[in-house]
């Protein structure tokens, strides 16, 4: 019973960092089982989203303009919010025109996609550290969701508790958007049976460009709720990428609840790792897949995909 | 896209010959042309790396996203045998190997039953354990510092023993090592099993059916390939002083991918060659004009997947099948006229 006690903060601490991944994943999960194409962007796109947020509230994001300073003065929690729609639109652009690039890739082998994708990583990633430097930045929050509180004895940090609670708001929205709406339907049967649905007189060319689009503003929102927490740096990208298509690929390709259980489920295990051996947190994430994958070829509750041949 | 062969029978080619005349007179120009000599070392390291790399890429069509890890173990291997074991250049090597083959061996087991995206998801999975414990296993691989203080053993061959500090005398050495893994690697593709593994690429299940053991024919190319990373990795450490566990990250294992795609090692043999040797040369022309090479180099990778995905030896090909089609097409309008 102390031992449960001892390890409860341990597995709030990994439930709530389980929601932050599948945030993360979300995007990554969104474009692989519409589109299957692998967005290894995704991480680079997730960074980006990161720097537009802090353009958007801070002079040291580079628009440092006499006429933006006013915006600067004013309160935080109204730029905060500008950059979480700002941010996603900006990134949106920037990934439907990787889009555009794919669209010679489709029908060839899915392996292009995913190079052509590892190319646009490497070169957003230059960007950013052209435009940005190779510095870390720090993206004000507002204080109503800064520091910590105690309950019990132990202290909270609020901004976790916050992050996973938006998570948790994301992933039902997006459920709603693609399980409840007619665009959904759309999105859903284009994945099923594309000839189909063009046939059917949707512009399928557009619905795709938009999948893309919605995927990549995703990885731009996890990047602005992940920024308090790793930190803004150019590599960050594959620190975000890689558990992404852990995520993925544990809790197999085209299955969103499977993605979701995913998140949580490597969530609690790097937070029970982190609890007796730190340094060796991220392993266990890797060593969960491959254990799970060796049993289970598709993940935990994938599909047959194109991605198998 | 096809890939192009050439005549199976020979153990030498015109390219071959061609490839080492280039590269066994670098010592004598690579200075006249403002180059150095160690950027032939690297140079042949990485391309002995992509050479076995492309066994698995190019000739099996299984893409794998963590092959930078065996290149590190490689480095690993050969330097915790000559500071614990014997200070001998060629045992260093021929530990740096079979460490290499055991491990890949091990993973290779895990990986042999997938193909595609999935191989290379889970390569890529395992090439970051490979880059974690390499990292956080401080007392055996020095971390983030790496290990450092690797000598450069000399080559002793019994009656003479050749001294490789220097730059020249290491490129020797490696290019030695190069041809010998050319002809190697060539003998084996163009083998039987150089035909199952094809074979393999273009239909796994027809191969299956024929009654080949594809699970045994995987695992082997793949151990292989693994090995021959080890070895890469070995003259890597010895070329650098020092084993850094930057080689097998995420990033360089993709690099090798991009290289050997550039190159055309999806159609080519000596893609995985033409490929390193174009990013080595990138990363110093471009890099003396401007620090975000790796950007254009990224962009031009782009356009190139794009475009023609069967890269430069592609482009080559294309071109000589041009040139041979023009002659036919003269050659018959001659003989017409001639009637």
């Amino acid at each position: 019973m102390d031992l449960l006690i001892n390890l409860l903060p341990h597995l709030v601490n990994g439930l709530a960092l389980g929601t932050l991944f599948a945030l993360i994943a979300l995007g990554f999960m969104l474009i692989i089982g519409v589109m299957e194409v692998i967005n290894l962007a995704h991480g680079s796109l997730f960074a980006l989203g990161a720097y537009v947020a802090l353009v958007v509230m801070t002079p040291e994001g580079g628009l440092s303009v006499p006429f933006l300073q006013g915006w600067f003065g004013i309160d935080v929690i109204p730029r905060y919010l500008a950059a979480l729609i700002v941010a996603p639109l900006v990134v949106a652009v920037a990934g439907a025109g990787l889009e555009l690039c794919l669209r010679r890739t489709y029908g060839k082998d899915p392996l292009f996609g995913l190079l052509l994708t590892f190319g646009a990583a490497l070169v957003i990633e230059e960007a950013i550290r052209v435009i940005w430097g190779h510095g870390e930045y720090v993206l004000p929050i507002p204080k109503d969701i800064r520091g910590g509180f105690i309950y019990g004895d132990l202290i909270w940090s609020t901004y976790r508790f916050y992050a996973a609670g938006f998570s948790i708001l994301m992933i039902g929205l997006l459920w709603l958007f693609i399980e409840k709406t007619p665009y959904g339907a759309i999105i859903k049967a284009g994945a099923h049976d594309s000839e189909m649905v063009q046939a059917l007189g949707v512009n399928l060319p557009r619905l795709r460009l938009i999948v893309f689009g919605i995927g990549t503003g995703l990885a731009a929102i996890a990047g602005i709720i992940m920024a308090p927490i790793w930190g803004i740096r150019p590599q960050v990208g594959v620190d975000a990428v890689v558990p992404a298509f852990v995520v993925i690929v544990l809790g197999g390709i085209g299955s969103f609840w499977g993605a979701v259980l995913a998140g949580l489920l490597v969530g609690m295990v790097v937070g029970l790792t982190a609890a007796f051996i730190s340094d060796w947190s991220l392993l266990s994430m890797y060593l969960l897949l491959l254990t799970v994958v060796t049993f289970r070829a598709r993940g935990l509750m994938g599909k047959a995909s194109v991605l198998e041949r | 896209m096809r890939f192009v062969y050439d005549k199976a029978r020979n153990w030498v080619t015109p390219h071959m010959l061609v490839a080492f005349a280039l590269f066994g007179s670098l010592p004598l120009w690579v200075e006249g042309v403002g180059l150095y000599s160690y950027i032939g070392v690297e140079v042949l390291i990485w391309a002995i790396f992509a050479l076995g790399f492309n066994l698995l890429l190019g000739y099996t069509g299984l893409p794998s996203f963590g092959h930078g890890a065996f290149l590190g173990v490689g480095g690993y291997a050969f330097g915790w045998f000559q500071f614990h074991l014997v200070p001998n250049l060629w045992l260093a090597l021929v530990f740096a190997i079979l460490m290499t083959a055991l491990l890949g061996g091990l993973a290779a087991l895990l990986v042999s039953h997938r193909r595609g995206i999935y191989f290379g998801l889970l390569t890529l999975a395992i090439g970051q354990v490979f880059f974690f414990v390499a990292s956080k296993w401080t007392s055996l691989t020095g971390g983030e510092d790496g290990m450092l203080n690797i000598k450069r053993l000399p080559a002793d061959f019994g009656i003479v023993s050749f001294s490789l500090q220097d730059n020249i005398s290491l490129y020797i050495f490696v290019f030695g090592v190069f041809v010998v893994t050319v002809l190697v690697l060539w003998r084996l593709t163009h083998s039987p099993f150089g035909k199952v593994i094809r074979a393999i690429k273009q239909n796994e299940m027809r191969v299956g059916f024929l009654g080949y053991n594809v699970f045994f024919y995987k695992w082997a190319v793949f151990t292989i390939s693994c090995a021959v990373a080890g070895l890469a990795g070995g003259l890597f450490a010895m070329a650098q002083e020092g084993a850094y566990v930057q080689v097998m990250s995420l990033q360089w294992s993709g690099i090798v991918v991009l290289m050997t795609l550039v190159g055309g090692g999806m159609v080519s043999f000596w893609g995985a060659v033409i490929g390193t040797v174009v990013f080595f040369l990138a990363r110093d022309l471009l890099g003396t004009y401007t620090e975000t090479w790796l950007l254009w180099y990224g962009l031009m990778f782009m356009l190139l997947v794009m475009f023609k995905p069967e890269g430069i030896a592609g482009m080559w090909q294309d071109l000589v099948a041009a040139r041979g089609r023009r002659r036919r097409v003269a050659a018959s309008r001659a003989a017409l006229a001639g009637e």
